[in-house]
């Protein structure tokens, strides 16, 4: 019985650890394309060539991808903890 | 003494290079340092490390800003028509923005690392770490945004003869 819990949680980690890599290559492809992207298009096409206002943009685009990313981790951890918590109710009902 | 001469892009090119140079050395400070909390934090509580990994997340963001410095000189720069004056603002605006990000980079470098590994016992530093590394992540914003003044003022440069 303990072998098959501590097989379950060794695949939980696994799932888990999966998904942390995935959000973290999200992250650092969004950390190098959004700033730069952000910069030169709005560089082009919204502020018509002032570049101050253009790093600007750049800047909150990055910071945004740092707040999306906090968010995303508070979430997922209240989610595993929510997930730990029903898996021990449904423990005690056995 | 010439207002242009031949030897001025090399102080706009330098100031592009420390730009990139300096701040990315402050985010591989940040990011290796916390990284070692992170590598601690790891062997105890594993469903903490998303939320322990925002100090690195936060050195690149540190990298980002000399990236984006970067580019905005090298997009002044000219092979010809490049005054003196020009160059030392672009050197000025490259160094203002590498030595603020490596600063930057040290501080969260230190702040990510205890404060990872203190959150292992106590839950309630997590808050903390975010404000702390957001107040030493905006001390790379203020050196761009002295970047972005000085360099804005690099198109007053007058004609060349």
């Amino acid at each position: 019985m303990s072998e098959q819990a501590a097989a379950g949680k060794l695949a939980a980690q696994a799932d888990d650890a999966g998904g942390v890599l995935t959000k973290l290559i999200i992250t650092a492809l969004a950390l190098g394309i959004a700033p730069l992207s952000s910069y030169f298009l709005s560089r082009d096409y919204l502020w018509a060539g002032n570049t101050i206002y253009a790093a600007l943009t750049a800047i909150f685009a990055a910071n945004l991808v740092l707040v999306l990313y906090i968010v995303g981790a508070v979430r997922e951890e209240s989610r595993l903890r929510a997930r730990e918590k029903q898996q021990s109710e449904s423990k005690k009902d056995r | 003494m010439s207002v242009c001469p031949p030897y001025a892009p090399f102080f706009g090119f330098a100031g592009v290079a420390s730009a990139m140079i300096f701040s990315t050395v402050g985010a591989a400070y940040g990011t290796s340092k916390s990284g070692i909390g992170i590598a601690g934090l790891g062997t105890f509580k594993p469903e903490l490390i998303m939320k322990s990994l925002i100090p690195v997340v936060m050195s690149g963001i540190i990298a980002v800003y000399g990236l984006v410095v970067s580019v905005l000189i090298a997009g002044g720069l000219k092979p010809t028509d490049y005054s003196l004056y020009a160059g030392f603002i672009h050197l000025g605006a490259g160094l203002a923005c590498g030595f603020t990000g490596l600063a930057a980079g040290y501080a969260i470098g230190y702040v990510g690392d205890s404060c990872v590994r203190a959150y292992v016992f106590e839950s309630k530093v997590f808050v903390t770490m975010v404000l702390i590394l957001i107040f030493g992540e905006v001390l790379g914003l203020y050196g761009l945004i002295v970047a972005l003044i000085m360099n804005s003022r690099a198109s007053e440069a007058a004609r060349c003869p």
